[in-house]
């Protein structure tokens, strides 16, 4: 088998006294599609944050195809082919659709290319009849999907991706599970998310944090009828 | 006319419609001087300088995001520079040029330290505000005969007077006349937006456009925003720089006045009135109001400022995004609803 394309090793993240993150030992291949899940302040998003250099670890190690990337910032993280989107969107809202796309495609491709490209993802994202529109106008689903946009625009082998269906609508939800198998065929994939019929749809491996550790890593199917999960997201003690 | 007016840059090169426009302006400030006096050419000559000091701010402001208020410690230091150095080589090339090339300098010196330090948006403002005045005092407090630069004094209040006229880089017996200070600041101001609408197309350009919308994107793009603030901030800091030797130039005077907080505070005015999102507007701006206070000064009203300040008010609660931009609004306003009604 070949090398984890992203590795963390005692991993720790202490707000104050509180580990948020504590000793997470975390292992992602090559092609996955993998959830993140967990109840509220289980430390997903502290988790996903370090990941994508957005907060520096207290301690422990983060690996990127065996190259520690630890101490990395956001813009290094980015330019090694990491495609990221945040919970809530970080598009241009003051520039068209058209612009927002151009921008994130000429930023990894020569323009020729970038033009190519950018045509693949209007299509793949079904955003043809509003590329002359300002984002800031959008509709929150539309504007969750230009940043998608932008970000696959880059060809990024790996994309991590906080809470994608946010406040979408039961077709926009649908629909962005879609597109998150269509991007996984070319890039392994980290998403993370509470919403559990977001997750049984993409059918994938998940990771459930619990109080900053990893619970139980199994199958979708697996961990959701796992006992220890119901217990945790029942709010039950876990112990 | 579209892309003269244009609210926000194009990803495209500016079409011929844009070139024409360009063109035909500069050719009318080119047959200015055959037309008009000396002193109308001495009048319309500091329009442009200033306009330069405004577009080193508007620029900075409207297309990345960065509030500067103290563009004019950039802009003195370019005159003093000029000045000290003119005056004691009698080279005036050599002293533009380094007039605009140590103002660059400090603002990359000033600029890694603010930037760097991620001092919060506000934090900049502030600080590069204090700059200015800091410098300000500091001139001021040069009065005594013990504060000479070479064999020049710096003369604190009072400035230093007789500043040498620029002379032609390649026949330095030849001095700009002011028909020839016309010339020069009409196709710097030119030749400088230009370049600045050029520069909006490169990839620089959209990276520091895609900074002002969102500057985490731009990061987690892969772009350390670090160094394009820092390079902009130099950019405008040696458009500011020139700007202050032309005004030199212009005046044969340079005086702490250049730093102080009514010339700081007058350059946010020009860029709110014509529109900070355009590159026309903050020149528009300047001529506009440059023209307004000089005409009130000879209409005896004797409370300008006042009246300046009651047209900013008007500006900021009216026309939001500044003249140029609503009149672009209304426009294609006019043309939508044109198109609207030819429709059956």
């Amino acid at each position: 088998m070949s090398a984890p394309i992203l590795e963390t090793r005692q991993l720790r993240k202490s707000f104050g006294g509180v580990h948020a993150i504590d000793q997470v030992d975390f292992t992602l291949w090559p092609g996955e599609l993998r959830c993140l899940i967990g109840p509220n302040g289980a430390g997903k998003s502290t988790f996903f944050k370090m990941l994508t250099g957005q907060h520096r670890p207290t301690s422990g190690q983060i690996f990127l195809e065996g190259k520690d990337i630890t101490k990395a910032g956001a813009h290094e993280i980015g330019r090694m082919g990491i495609g990221i989107k945040n919970q809530v969107p970080d598009v241009f809202d003051g520039l068209s659709v058209r612009e927002n796309l151009t921008l994130a495609a000429r930023f990894a491709l020569d323009k020729a290319k970038a033009a190519v490209k950018l045509e693949e993802v209007v299509d793949r994202l079904q955003l043809q009849s509003v590329m002359g529109r300002t984002v800031g106008e959008l509709a929150h689903g539309q504007r969750q999907w230009v940043e998608i946009g932008m970000v696959v625009a880059r060809e990024p082998k790996l994309v991590l991706l906080d809470e994608p269906s946010a406040g979408m609508s039961t077709e926009e939800t649908a629909r962005t599970a879609e597109l998150i198998r269509e991007i996984n065929r070319d890039a392994t994939v980290v998403v993370v998310e509470h919403d559990m019929q977001f997750i049984r749809s993409i059918a994938a491996m998940v990771t459930v944090f619990h109080q900053g550790r990893i619970l139980v890593e199994e199958e979708v199917s697996v961990a959701l009828s796992d006992e220890r999960v119901r217990d945790v997201y029942l709010g039950r003690s876990a112990a | 006319m579209g892309d003269f007016f244009q609210l926000r840059p194009a990803s495209e090169r500016p079409g011929w419609s844009w070139w024409s426009v360009v063109l035909l302006v500069t050719a009318g400030l080119m047959a200015v001087p055959s037309f008009y006096d000396l002193a109308f050419q001495l009048d319309t000559s500091v329009i442009f300088v200033l306009a330069l000091l405004a577009l080193s701010m508007s620029f900075l402001w409207g297309y990345v995001g960065i509030l500067s208020l103290g563009q004019t410690a950039m802009f003195g230091l370019g005159g003093y520079v000029y000045a000290v150095m003119s005056l004691n080589t009698g080279d005036t090339t050599t002293a533009a040029l380094a007039g605009i090339l140590l103002p660059a300098l400090f603002a990359a010196f000033l600029g890694y330290f603010l930037i760097w330090g991620r001092i919060s948006d506000i934090y900049f403002s502030v600080i590069t505000l204090v700059v200015t005045l800091i410098l300000e005092k500091a001139i001021r407090a040069t009065s005594g005969d013990q504060f000479v630069v070479g064999s020049v004094r710096l003369n604190g209040q009072n400035g230093i007077p007789g500043v040498p006229a620029l002379q032609v880089p390649w026949d330095p017996q030849t001095e700009l006349f002011i028909d020839g200070v016309f010339y020069l600041t009409a196709a710097c101001m030119m030749l400088v937006y230009i370049g600045l609408r050029l520069l909006l197309v490169t990839r620089f350009g959209q990276v520091l456009v895609g900074m002002r919308e969102n500057r985490r994107r731009v990061e987690l793009l892969g772009y350390d925003s670090r160094y394009y603030q820092l390079g902009v901030f130099t950019l405008c800091g040696a458009i500011a720089g020139l700007a202050g030797v032309l005004f030199a130039v212009w005046g044969n005077f340079v005086g702490p006045s250049m730093f102080d907080l009514n010339q700081a505070a007058q350059v946010v005015i020009w860029v709110i009135v014509g529109g900070r999102m355009s590159l026309a507007g903050p020149i528009i701006g300047t001529a506009a109001v440059v023209y307004l206070t000089t005409w009130l000064g000879t209409q005896g009203v004797g409370q300008v400022t006042l009246v300046l300040g009651a047209v900013l008010t008007v500006f900021v609660l009216l026309f939001k995004k500044g003249l140029v931009p609503s009149l672009a609004d209304l426009l294609s306003w006019l043309a939508n609803g044109a198109k609207g009604r030819s429709r059956p």
